[in-house]
C-alpha cells in the first residue's frame, strides 16, 4: 500500500465510528481563527506569478497569536480538489488533533470542514502547515503556500526589544535535478520572503539602535537556507520556540526546513539593508528582503558574511545530560537508488513507511534516539507531539538545547532525548518532503 | 555543469588495432597513444565552456601535441521542465596535419539525452565543417582528385551521429554502449566500407561526487575504421569557491 492510498483509507476509516469520540461537533460555537484552503495565484514580484494553493488568500497564512494554555478552536474549510489536513508543527496536543493522518486526525476531504479544538502548548514559536504527501507532484504539499505562524505566548515575557518581525522563507516551482551523487532532489525557480521576491515586497521599516527581534521560519519543502543582515549580528536567543542554555551572536543563520529560530539584531547599520540568503545565485531567486531605516534612503546595502559553518553545540550547554536514558532506540537511515532520474527511496532500519517499524513507548519513560545518517544527505528530523532535549552532536555530549527539529549532517550521528509524556500515536520523519514521501517516516505508539 | 565548478578530464585512447602505413600524410594510428586534457568549465546552469588539449604519443615519435579545440555548450535550463534534455554544442579548433585531416575545423552537436528510470540515452548528430584540409599530392590526377576530396577530406559539412545507452544498476556505476560515426559529407555519404562505425561497450564509475571513472573497448566494424580501440576517461570535479561543504557559501 502506498502511502496516498494509505491516506485516503485512513481518512475513510476515520469517518467511522471507531474515532467518533474525537470528532468535535461542527459547528456548535464560533471558531477562534477560521482558515480556508484554497487556490491562489501569488503575485511574488511583478509580473510573476506562482499558481499555487494558501490559506485565507495569502502567503503566509494568518499569525495565530495565542496565549499558552488558553483552549483554541480552528476551523478549516477545504476549498480544493484533494483531502487536506492541517498539522500545528511543535505543539503538545493530541494526535486527533495533531495533524497528521499517519496518527489519526481525520482528513479534510474537498469540499468540508474540519474543526481542531486544542490547548496550545509549550510557549514559543511554532508554526502550521499542510501534512499531506506529495510523491511526484511537485505542486503539492508543502511546496504550496500553505504555512504560517503560530506563536502561543508565554505567561510572562521578558520582551527584551523594541519591535518583534515574523518572516517565513519559502521556495517555489520544484523541479528535479541531479544533485552531486547522481540522485534527485528538487531545485526551485524561485524563492521568497513573507511571499515576495527581494526588492519587491514591503521592507521591514526599523529606526537605528532598535533591538529587533526576528522570528525566522524555514518553511521551504527540503532547502536549508543561510540568511545574513548586512553586517548586522544575530544572537540567537531561541531555537524551534525554545531558548537556548547560551544566546550568541553570528553574522548568519542556518535553517532548515521547519526549523525556526529567534534572534535579536541591534540596528546599528543605518540605511536600506538587505536581509538575505548568504549563497549569491539563491538570493537572486528572490530570498530576500529589504530592512529600511525609517529616514534612509538609498542602494540596498549588502555585505558578505564570513564563510560560517554551522553549529549547535555553542548554543547549548557544554555539560552532559544528567539522567541517562531508560531506553535507548537506534534509528538508521539509508537510500535506496531507482536510477539516475528518479528520487531515492529511504529507509529507517532497513525499512520505508509504512512497513517502518512501530517503537512502543511507555508513558514517563526517557528515551533516547541514537541518529545514524548512513546517507549523503542531511536530513532536518522532526518528532511530531513532542519536544525532544539534543544530547549528543558530532559526538560531543551536550544538554540543554530542547528542539523538535534537529538537522542530522551526511553520514554523521547525534543523539536526542525526549520524555514520553504525550501518550497517542506520535509521527517521526524527516521533514524534507522528498524523502519523507519516500519512505522516510515511522510512528512511535504508546503501549 | 554547475557554476563555478570545473571538470578536468584525462581521456587516454589507445589503438590496438588501426591502420599501419602513412596516408596523406597522416601517420599510422595502429599503436598511437592518445592523451586528452579537457578542462569544462559551469558559467550557469544552462552554459558550460569546455577546451581540449589534443597529444599523441607513439614509440619513437615521442610525445607530440597535436591541436586544440575550444566548445561551448548551452542547454534547455532544468528548470523549464523539458521532458528530453535538449543541448547544443559547438567546438572550433585546429589540429596538425600529421594528426588530423582537416586542421581547422568547427563542428556543431545538438543533443537530446533522457533519463528514464535507471536508464539513460543521448543522441549527438555531429555535423563538422571543414575549414581547412589538407590538399592532396600534386601529382594527383583529377579523378584521385575527386576520390580524394569525397572519402579523405571533404570540403563541405559532413555528418557523424554518435549515441548512448546506459543502465545504472546503483548510483555508483553504470554500464552500457556508445556508438561513433562518421558518414561522410552531406548529401553524399560515403559507401559503408569508407565509413567509421564504431562500438564501445563501457563502464562508467562514480566513485564519489568529486570523481568519475569512464572504461571502454571499441570495435570498428568497417574498412574506414580502426578496428580496436581501448579508452579510459578519468575526470575529477573541481570547487573553484573553495567553500566548505554545508557552509553559509556553499550549495553543496
Amino acid at each position: 500500500m502506498n502511502r496516498r492510498r494509505f491516506i485516503a483509507q485512513a481518512g475513510a476509516a476515520l469517518t467511522g465510528a471507531a474515532f467518533t469520540p474525537f470528532l468535535p461537533a461542527w459547528p456548535q460555537t464560533p471558531p477562534d481563527v477560521s482558515l480556508e484552503i484554497a487556490s491562489l495565484a501569488l503575485e511574488i514580484a511583478p509580473r510573476k506569478i506562482v499558481h499555487t494553493v494558501a490559506y485565507n488568500g495569502r502567503v503566509p497564512g494568518p499569525l495565530i497569536r495565542w496565549p499558552e494554555g488558553k483552549p483554541i478552536v480552528i476551523d478549516v474549510l477545504n476549498r480544493t480538489a484533494i483531502p487536506e489536513i492541517l498539522h500545528s508543527h511543535g505543539l503538545w496536543i493530541p494526535s486527533e488533533m495533531d495533524g497528521s493522518s499517519e496518527e489519526g486526525t481525520p482528513m479534510i476531504a474537498p469540499g468540508e470542514k474540519f474543526r481542531y479544538s486544542f490547548i496550545p502548548r509549550p510557549a514559543g514559536f511554532r508554526w502550521y502547515h499542510t501534512h499531506i504527501s506529495a510523491g511526484h507532484d511537485f505542486k503539492r504539499a508543502t511546496y504550496t503556500g500553505e504555512f504560517g505562524c503560530f506563536y502561543i505566548e508565554p505567561k510572562s515575557e521578558p520582551g527584551a526589544y523594541d519591535q518583534e518581525v515574523f518572516l517565513t522563507l519559502h521556495d517555489w516551482n520544484a523541479y528535479t535535478s541531479a544533485s552531486g551523487d547522481s540522485s534527485m532532489e528538487a531545485s526551485y525557480e524561485y524563492g521568497t520572503i513573507d511571499g515576495r521576491m527581494l526588492g519587491f515586497g514591503d521592507p521591514i521599516r526599523v529606526r537605528e539602535g532598535q533591538r529587533v527581534l526576528f522570528r525566522l521560519l524555514n518553511a521551504s519543502a527540503s532547502l536549508t537556507h543561510w540568511l545574513a543582515l548586512a553586517g548586522h549580528e544575530f544572537t540567537v536567543v531561541a531555537m524551534d520556540g525554545n531558548p537556548v542554555p547560551n544566546p550568541r551572536a553570528t553574522r548568519a543563520i542556518r535553517l532548515a526546513p521547519a526549523e525556526r529560530i529567534d534572534a535579536v539584531v541591534t540596528m546599528n547599520q543605518p540605511g536600506v539593508c538587505i536581509l538575505g540568503e548568504t549563497r549569491e545565485q539563491l538570493r537572486k531567486t528572490g530570498m530576500g528582503i529589504l530592512v529600511q531605516d525609517h529616514n534612509q534612503q538609498g542602494k540596498p546595502k549588502w555585505v558578505e558574511p564570513p564563510e560560517t559553518i554551522w553549529d549547535y553545540r555553542p548554543f547549548a550547554s557544554a555539560r552532559p545530560v544528567s539522567r541517562e536514558p531508560d531506553e535507548i532506540i537506534p534509528l538508521r537511515f539509508e537510500s535506496k537508488f531507482h536510477g539516475q532520474g528518479a528520487l531515492d527511496t529511504w529507509t529507517i532500519n532497513g525499512k520505508s513507511y509504512p512497513n517502518t517499524d512501530e517503537i512502543t513507548l511507555r508513558e514517563g519513560r526517557r528515551y533516547r534516539l541514537q541518529f545514524i545518517n548512513r546517507s549523503t544527505d542531511d536530513h532536518p528530523l522532526h518528532l511530531h507531539r513532542h519536544t525532544f532535549e539534543v544530547t549528543k552532536v558530532s559526538g560531543t555530549p551536550l544538554s540543554g538545547l530542547n528542539k523538535d527539529v534537529l538537522v542530522v549532517p551526511a553520514n554523521e550521528t547525534a543523539e536526542v532525548d525526549f520524555t514520553a509524556d504525550n501518550p497517542g500515536a506520535t509521527l517521526f520523519h524527516c521533514h524534507n518532503q522528498t524523502h519523507m514521501d519516500f519512505g522516510f517516516m515511522m510512528l512511535f505508539r504508546y503501549s | 555543469m554547475a557554476p563555478k565548478t570545473l571538470l578536468v578530464e584525462l581521456h587516454s585512447n589507445f589503438t590496438v588495432e588501426g591502420s599501419t602505413t602513412t596516408q596523406f600524410e597522416m601517420l599510422p594510428t595502429q599503436h598511437q597513444e592518445h592523451e586528452t586534457i579537457e578542462l569544462t568549465e559551469g558559467i550557469n546552469d544552462w552554459s558550460e565552456i569546455g577546451f581540449y588539449i589534443f597529444t599523441a604519443e607513439k614509440s619513437g615519435n615521442g610525445v607530440q601535441w597535436v591541436g586544440d579545440h575550444i566548445r561551448p555548450r548551452v542547454r534547455i535550463p532544468p528548470r523549464w521542465h523539458w521532458p528530453v534534455g535538449v543541448s547544443l554544442s559547438t567546438e572550433f579548433g585546429y589540429a596538425r596535419a600529421a594528426f588530423s585531416n582537416p586542421t581547422w575545423s568547427w563542428q556543431i552537436m545538438p543533443i537530446l539525452d533522457q533519463t528514464v528510470g535507471r536508464w539513460y540515452w543521448s543522441v549527438n548528430g555531429t555535423m563538422v565543417w571543414d575549414i581547412h584540409v589538407v590538399p592532396p599530392p600534386a601529382d594527383f590526377t583529377p579523378a584521385q582528385k575527386h576520390a580524394y576530396y569525397t572519402f579523405v577530406a571533404p570540403k563541405g559539412v559532413t555528418f557523424g551521429p554518435a549515441a548512448t545507452l546506459t543502465y545504472a544498476p546503483s548510483k555508483y556505476f553504470n554500464f552500457g554502449v556508445e556508438y561513433y560515426s562518421y558518414y561522410g559529407q552531406w548529401g553524399n555519404f560515403v559507401p559503408l566500407h569508407y565509413q567509421q562505425q564504431q562500438v564501445f561497450p563501457v563502464v562508467n564509475l562514480f566513485v564519489s561526487p568529486k570523481w568519475e571513472i569512464n572504461f571502454g573497448a571499441g570495435w570498428g566494424a568497417t574498412a574506414g575504421t580502426d578496428h580496436l580501440i581501448v579508452k579510459c576517461i578519468v575526470g575529477r570535479y573541481f570547487d573553484w569557491s573553495h567553500h566548505r561543504v554545508g557552509s553559509s557559501e556553499s550549495t553543496q
